[in-house]
C-alpha cells in the first residue's frame, strides 16, 4: 500500500469528508476533530506495535503530556499563543521519550511491554497528585486557541481545518518514515532482531528512533486534543487510555498504513452511537477487541483484505523455485570485496577456551584461516565444531584465548560490530526475514553498510546504488527471477542460498557458514558446494559441515575437531588419509568389551514397525521414507553420521517429533499423531541425548515422575530396589539432586527413570557419550542383560560398542536408510565398514 | 529529665520507622500474592497475565456478596475457590489457544481480558465502591510493648504468608509441584514420561489466580471495592515481578519483600511519593540488574 501515493489521497479525501459524514449521523465537528486527534494518536503508536512489534502499553502517556506541556506553557510562558506551546510540547516529549527510551529499551518483548506499563501509571500517580501544578483531579482548565495569521481559531469550523492540516502533515511525514531506510529496518527488526544485528544493525539505536518519533507524534494528537476541548487531565495518563489506543491499534488493523486510522473512527463511532443506547459500551468494545486477537489479529484491514481477496486481482508468485532465472555460475560482484592489503591471517584463533557450566566444549583451540582459501571444520558428535564456530562468529564471547580478524581483535564483540568488522555469517536453522520478500531480505544486508541507513525522508526506492548491488547479488546467486517471492515460500534450498547471500552482502572479509548443506537433495548440495568454492577464490570461507565427502572433494585445508579440541589439521589429503580421524569416524574395531560374543535371545515377533516415516522441521525434510522394524528381544543400533537423523528419528518414535507421512506401529497399534504423553503409556521409553534429568530434584524425585503415569501396561516395570539391585551406586545417591551426580551417574537415573515405567522398547539416544571406560562397560553389561526382557534401539556414535551389543544395525545416511542388516556384517568387517559409515 | 530527652525521643522515631517498615512488608505480602501467580502461570505456560487484576477485584466482589450468607470466614475459603474456577474455564477456553503462539497476542489477549472484566463488574456492580468493613472479630490494636498495630493487618500478613507457605509447599514438596516444575525445565522430557501436561497447567492457572482471589477478600475492607481495583494493583504486582525477574519463585519473594520495605521507609519521609518510589526503584534496578535480582533468562520473552 505505500508503494504508491493512494494512501495519502485517501486521507486526503476522508480528511475533507469526515465533518460532513459525522454531521450526517449527528455528531458535532468537536467529535470529527476527536476523530482526527485520535486517528494521528493511533498512527504514532503503530510504529511501535505494528512496525517493530514492540507493544506499548504506556503511549498514552506521551498523550497527557503533550497536552499538559502544551497547556502549561501557555499558562506560563506563552500566553494566548497556541503554535509556541505546541511546539515546546513536542520538543519536551521528545526530550522525555530519548531519555525514557533509553532505559526502558534495554529489555524487549514482554518486559518491554510491562515497562511501558509501569510509566504510564508512574506518571499518572504524579499528575494525578500533584494537584498544584497539573490540576489533579480536576484538571487544567482554560485553555485558549489563539488566532493565528489572521484566522480565528476559538471557531470550531477553522480549528478543524487547521487539525486537518496537521494530520495531513503527519499522515505524509509517516508515508516517507515507513519508506525510508529505518522504516524499513523497524520491520526488519520485527521479524527477525536477531539476523538484524548479525547483518550489521545496531537495532537499539533504531528502536530509539521509533520510540522517540512514535512518541513526538502521539503528543501532537494530545496537543491537538487539549486545544479541542480547551482541557487538560491526567485521564489519558490512566492505563485504561493507553489500553483504549492499543485496541484502536488492534481492531484497525496493525500490520496496515491506515489501520490505525481506521480504528480510531471505528471506536469513536461505536462510542458515540452505542453509548446511547447502553452506558456499558466499554465491554462491548473489550469483548470485540478480545474477539479480533483470538479470530482476527490483523484487524478490520485483515478482514476487509480477506472479503476482498477474491475481487482482487493478486499476483501469484508461482511456487517460487519454478520461476528462477539461473544462469552458469558468474564472477562475484565487485561491490562485495574487500582488499586485504597487508596479506594477513584472515581469521586467527589462539588457545581458545570454553566452557558451559563444568563442561570444556573447547579447549586449547587454534585456527589459522588464510585469504582465498576453502578451510572445513568437522568432526563427530559433541566433538566442540559448534561451540567453536559460535566463539569465532561472535555468538559467544570466549572464557579465554584470542580471536583475530586480520590481525584486529574480535573477541566478545557484539554482533553488529562482528559483522561491521567483516565476518559474514549465515545460520544453520533457517534465520532469514521470513515474512520479508527475497530483494528486501538482500536489500536491508546492503543497506546496512550504506551511509544511507539512517535517513528517514528518502525511499528505500530512490537508493539506486543499493537496487543495483542488490539486483547483481540476486543475479550471482541465482535467485533472480523470483525477488518478490515472500521468504517463507522458498523450497529449503532456496532458503539456505539465501542465508548464505544475506552473509555476502555484508561485505565480509571472511564467511563463516554453518553446515550449509544440510538438509539438501543431491542436486543442490552440487550447485551450492560449487556456488562456495567459487566464493572461496575470492572471500575466505570457514565452513563447519557433515557431508564429509563432499568436503575433501572442495576444502583446500580442513581441521578436525575431537573431545573439544583439535585432532588435526592440514590439507583435505592428510585428514582423508588420517588413521586416527578415520577412527572416530568409524571406530577402531578394537575395543574389548565388544569383541566377546554376546547370547542372542531375538524372537522373530515384531514388536515394532516402521513404515516410511517422513519428518520435518520446518521445511527440512530430516527423515526420508524410513523403513525398518524392530522384534522382541532385539537390540538394534541405529548408525550413521551427524546430521543424518538418528535422533530425530528416536523422536518421532517417542513422539516428540511428529512425522507428517508414514506409520508406527507398536504392537499393531497406529501410534503416528498421539501425542508423547500416550505413545510413551503405551510402551516406548526414551533416554535423551544429555540424559533430560531434572535440575534441582533428587534421584528419587526423578525415579517417581519416571513412573507416576505408567504404571500400568504390560511391558517391565523396574521398583526401586530392582533399580538399587542393577545399579547399586545410585543407593547412596539417592537423595541427592540429579544435577551434582557424575556424568555417568546421571545416566544411570535416566536409564532406571525410563524402565521405571511400562516400557515394551527402550530407545537410547548416544547412553555412552562422555562416560568412563568403567562406567561404559557397566551400562554394556545392563543393556546386555536388558534384551532378555524388552527390545532396545541404541544411537552411539561408539561405533564398535554399538555394534558388538546390537543383533541388526540400520545406518541411516541424509534422513534415508541405506544399509540393514546384522551387526556382526558391519563389527568384523572394516572394509565394509568404511564403505558404509565412512565414504 | 532534659539527659533522657534525646533517647526517647530517639526511641519513638525508631517505633514510626518499624511501623512502616511493617506496613511496607505487608503490602508487599499481598503484592506477592498476586505476583505469585502472574509468576507461576508465566513459568509453565509463558502467557503474561495482563487480567489477573481483574481476578483480584472479582474475588474482593466475592466477598461481599458470600459474607452475608456465610460470613467472612466462610468467603475467605469460598471466594479464593471460585475465582479459581474461573481461572480453570480461562485456561481450557483461551489460554491454551495461545501457548505456542507469539506471546504478544497473549498480552494483547489478556488485556482485552482485564478491560471486559473491569467493565463487567461495573455494569453488575456500579462504579460506586460498596461498602465493606473489617469483621468485627478482627477489629481492634494489638499492642506489643511501645507498639501498636492494627489487628486486621496482622490477620491480613499472616494469611498471606500462609498462602504463600503452602504454595512453596505445593511447588517444592509435592508430586503435583514436581511435574510442573520438570514441565517448566523440559515439557518435552515430561511428555517421554508418559505425563501429559495440560491437566497440570490447568491446575497452575487455577492457583496462580484464586491467590489473586485471596488477595482481593484480604483487601476487600481496605482498599475498598470498585472494579477500578484491578489496575491499581496490577501495575504494582508487575514492578515486583519485573524487579524479581518472571519466572522465579524467590526472586519474586525477594522483590516485594524489597518493594515494600522501601515502600514503607519512603513513606515515613514524604508520604506521597509512596507511589513513585517504587516505580524509581525498578528504574534503579533495571539499571543495575537488567534481568531483575534472580531472574531467568527467557529468551522467547526478552
Amino acid at each position: 500500500m505505500l508503494n504508491n501515493r493512494s494512501p495519502l489521497i485517501i486521507v486526503a479525501v476522508s480528511l475533507v469528508a469526515l465533518p460532513f459524514a459525522l454531521d450526517l449521523v449527528g455528531l458535532p465537528l468537536r467529535s470529527s476533530i476527536d476523530v482526527v486527534a485520535f486517528a494521528v494518536a493511533c498512527m504514532g503508536l503503530n510504529i511501535l506495535v505494528g512496525n517493530t512489534g514492540l507493544v506499548s502499553f504506556g503511549h498514552g502517556a506521551w498523550f497527557g503530556l503533550g497536552a499538559y506541556a502544551a497547556a502549561l506553557s501557555q499558562r506560563y510562558w506563552f500566553p494566548g499563543s497556541i503554535t509556541l506551546p505546541a511546539l515546546f510540547a513536542i520538543v519536551f516529549v521528545a526530550v522525555s521519550a530519548v531519555l525514557s527510551g533509553a532505559l526502558i529499551l534495554r529489555r524487549r518483548g514482554v518486559y518491554f511491554s510491562l515497562l511501558t506499563l509501569a510509566l504510564t501509571a508512574l506518571l499518572f500517580a504524579i499528575s494525578y497528585r500533584w494537584t498544584e501544578f497539573t490540576g489533579g483531579e480536576s484538571g487544567l482548565g482554560s485553555v485558549t486557541r489563539a488566532t493565528v495569521l489572521g484566522v480565528d481559531l476559538e471557531r470550531d469550523g477553522n480549528y478543524y481545518w487547521v487539525v486537518a492540516g496537521v494530520a495531513m502533515g503527519v499522515c505524509f511525514l509517516l508515508w516517507r518514515f515507513h519508506r525510508s531506510p529505518v522504516g524499513s529496518v523497524l520491520v526488519a527488526i520485527r521479524e527477525n532482531e536477531q539476523r538484524a544485528r548479525f547483518i550489521g544493525y545496531p537495532t537499539n539505536r533504531y528502536k530509539l528512533i521509533g520510540f522517540v518519533l512514535s512518541a513526538a507524534i502521539v503528543s501532537v494528537a494530545g496537543t491537538l486534543s487539549v486545544f479541542n476541548h480547551r482541557f487538560a487531565s491526567a485521564e489519558p495518563l490512566s492505563v485504561a487510555f493507553s489500553g483504549e489506543l492499543i485496541a484502536m491499534v488492534v481492531i484497525g488493523g496493525m500490520r496496515s498504513f491506515l489501520g490505525p486510522a481506521l480504528g480510531a473512527l471505528f471506536f469513536i463511532l461505536f462510542r458515540e452511537f452505542l453509548s446511547m443506547w447502553t452506558p456499558h459500551w466499554l465491554f462491548y468494545f473489550g469483548l470485540l477487541f478480545i474477539g479480533f486477537v483470538v479470530f482476527s489479529p490483523t484487524g478490520l484491514v485483515g478482514v476487509g483484505e480477506r472479503l476482498l481477496a477474491p475481487i482482487r486481482k493478486r499476483e501469484i508468485t508461482a511456487a517460487a523455485m519454478a520461476g528462477r532465472k539461473t544462469a552458469d555460475v558468474l564472477s562475484l560482484p565487485p561491490s562485495l570485496l574487500r582488499a586485504n592489503e597487508n596479506d594477513l591471517l584472515a581469521l586467527s584463533a589462539r588457545n581458545l577456551q570454553k566452557s558451559f557450566g563444568g563442561i570444556h566444549a573447547v579447549h586449547d583451540f587454534d585456527l589459522s584461516v588464510r585469504d582465498k582459501t576453502l578451510h572445513a571444520l568437522i568432526g563427530p558428535n559433541g566433538a566442540g565444531k559448534t561451540t567453536a564456530f559460535n566463539v569465532l562468529s561472535g555468538l559467544y564471547a570466549p572464557d579465554a584465548g584470542s580471536v583475530e580478524l586480520e590481525g584486529i581483535s574480535i573477541a566478545g564483540l557484539k554482533p553488529e560490530d562482528i559483522t561491521r568488522a567483516g565476518v559474514g555469517r549465515s545460520f544453520q536453522i533457517t534465520n532469514l526475514f521470513v515474512g520479508l520478500s527475497v530483494e528486501e531480505n538482500i536489500r536491508l544486508a546492503i543497506q546496512a553498510r550504506s551511509h544511507m541507513r539512517y535517513a528517514t525522508w528518502r525511499s528505500t526506492a530512490s537508493l539506486t546504488d543499493i537496487q543495483a548491488e542488490t539486483a547483481e547479488l540476486i543475479r550471482y546467486l541465482g535467485l533472480a527471477g523470483i525477488e518478490t517471492a515472500e521468504a517463507s515460500s522458498l523450497s529449503y534450498g532456496g532458503q539456505r542460498v539465501l542465508d548464505m547471500g544475506l552473509a555476502l552482502a555484508t561485505q565480509p572479509r571472511i564467511l563463516l557458514l554453518d553446515e550449509p548443506l544440510a538438509g539438501l537433495a543431491v542436486a543442490e548440495r552440487e550447485r551450492i558446494a560449487k556456488l562456495i568454492k567459487a566464493i572461496s577464490s575470492e572471500i575466505p570461507i570457514l565452513l563447519v559441515e557433515h557431508d564429509i565427502d563432499r568436503v575433501f572433494r572442495i576444502a583446500d585445508h580442513v581441521t578436525v575437531m575431537n573431545d573439544g579440541a583439535v585432532l588435526v589439521d592440514g590439507s583435505a589429503d592428510d585428514a582423508r588419509n588420517n588413521d586416527k580421524v578415520r577412527a572416530i569416524y568409524i571406530g577402531s574395531g578394537t575395543a574389548a568389551v565388544a569383541m566377546q560374543p554376546r547370547a542372542e535371545f531375538a524372537r522373530s515377533d515384531q514388536l515394532l514397525a516402521v513404515d516410511r516415516i517422513n519428518t520435518y522441521y520446518g521445511k527440512s525434510h530430516i527423515l526420508n521414507d524410513v523403513s525398518f522394524d524392530v522384534r522382541k528381544h532385539e537390540i538394534i543400533a541405529l548408525l550413521g553420521r551427524n546430521g543424518a537423523g538418528k535422533s530425530t528419528l528416536l523422536k518421532s518414535l517417542v513422539g516428540i517429533a511428529r512425522p507428517e507421512a508414514g506409520s508406527i506401529r507398536l504392537l499393531d497399534q497406529e501410534t503416528v499423531g498421539l501425542p508423547s504423553a500416550v505413545i510413551a503409556r503405551r510402551g516406548i521409553g526414551y533416554v535423551p541425548q544429555g540424559r533430560g534429568l531434572f535440575a534441582g530434584m533428587t534421584v528419587a524425585d526423578n525415579l517417581v515422575l519416571g513412573r507416576l503415569k505408567r504404571t500400568t501396561g504390560d511391558g517391565i516395570h523396574w521398583s526401586d530396589e530392582r533399580i538399587v539391585a542393577i545399579f547399586p551406586r545410585l543407593a547412596e545417591r539417592w537423595d541427592t539432586p540429579a544435577d551434582y551426580l557424575s556424568g555417568g551417574e546421571q545416566q544411570m537415573v535416566a536409564v532406571a527413570r525410563a524402565l521405571a515405567g511400562n516400557v515394551q522398547v527402550l530407545l537410547l539416544d548416544e547412553p555412552f557419550e562422555g562416560l568412563s571406560p568403567v562406567v561404559t562397560q557397566e551400562l554394556f553389561e545392563v543393556f546386555d542383560r536388558l534384551r532378555q526382557e524388552i527390545a532396545l534401539i541404541i544411537v552411539d556414535h561408539h561405533l564398535d560398542l554399538a555394534l558388538g551389543l546390537s543383533d541388526r544395525t540400520v545406518v541411516l545416511e541424509r534422513g534415508a536408510v541405506t544399509w540393514n542388516g546384522v551387526s556382526t556384517l558391519l563389527k568384523d568387517d572394516l572394509d565394509l565398514r568404511r564403505k558404509v559409515l565412512w565414504l | 529529665m532534659l539527659r533522657f530527652l534525646p533517647c526517647r525521643v530517639f526511641r519513638v522515631q525508631y517505633v514510626f520507622v518499624l511501623e512502616q517498615v511493617l506496613n511496607g512488608l505487608l503490602v508487599g505480602a499481598y503484592y506477592l500474592l498476586i505476583a505469585l501467580g502472574l509468576s507461576l502461570i508465566f513459568a509453565l505456560g509463558g502467557i503474561v497475565n495482563l487480567a489477573h487484576g481483574g481476578f483480584y477485584a472479582i474475588g474482593a466482589y466475592l466477598a461481599v456478596i458470600l459474607t452475608n450468607r456465610m460470613g467472612f470466614f466462610g468467603a475467605l475459603i469460598a471466594s479464593p475457590v471460585i475465582v479459581g474456577c474461573f481461572g480453570i474455564l480461562i485456561e481450557r477456553f483461551l489460554f491454551r489457544r495461545f501457548y505456542r503462539s507469539d506471546p504478544i497476542l497473549s498480552l494483547l489477549l489478556t488485556f482485552g481480558l482485564a478491560m471486559v472484566i473491569e467493565q463487567g463488574l461495573r455494569i453488575v456492580f456500579g462504579a460506586t465502591p460498596l461498602p465493606f468493613s473489617i469483621p468485627s472479630e478482627l477489629r481492634g490494636q494489638l499492642l506489643v510493648g511501645d507498639f501498636i498495630y492494627p489487628r486486621y493487618r496482622l490477620f491480613i500478613f499472616g494469611v498471606a504468608l500462609a498462602a504463600v507457605a503452602a504454595t512453596w509447599f505445593i511447588v517444592y514438596r509435592t508430586t503435583f509441584g514436581r511435574v510442573v516444575r520438570a514441565g517448566v525445565q523440559n515439557p518435552d522430557i515430561v511428555g517421554s514420561l508418559g505425563i501429559s501436561l495440560a491437566p497440570y497447567m490447568t491446575a497452575i492457572a487455577a492457583l496462580g489466580v484464586g491467590l489473586a482471589g485471596l488477595a482481593g477478600v484480604l483487601l476487600a475492607p481496605i482498599a475498598g471495592v470498585h472494579p477500578a481495583m484491578g489496575a491499581e494493583i496490577l501495575t504494582a504486582a508487575f514492578v515486583v515481578v519485573v524487579i524479581g525477574g518472571l519466572g522465579s519463585f524467590w526472586g519474586v519473594i525477594a522483590a516485594a519483600a524489597l518493594v515494600g520495605v522501601v515502600r514503607g521507609i519512603t513513606i515515613y519521609f514524604n508520604p506521597s511519593w509512596g507511589e513513585a518510589s517504587m516505580y524509581l526503584l525498578m528504574a534503579v534496578v533495571l539499571l543495575v540488574r537488567p534481568r531483575g535480582l534472580l531472574g531467568e533468562r527467557i529468551e522467547k520473552f526478552e
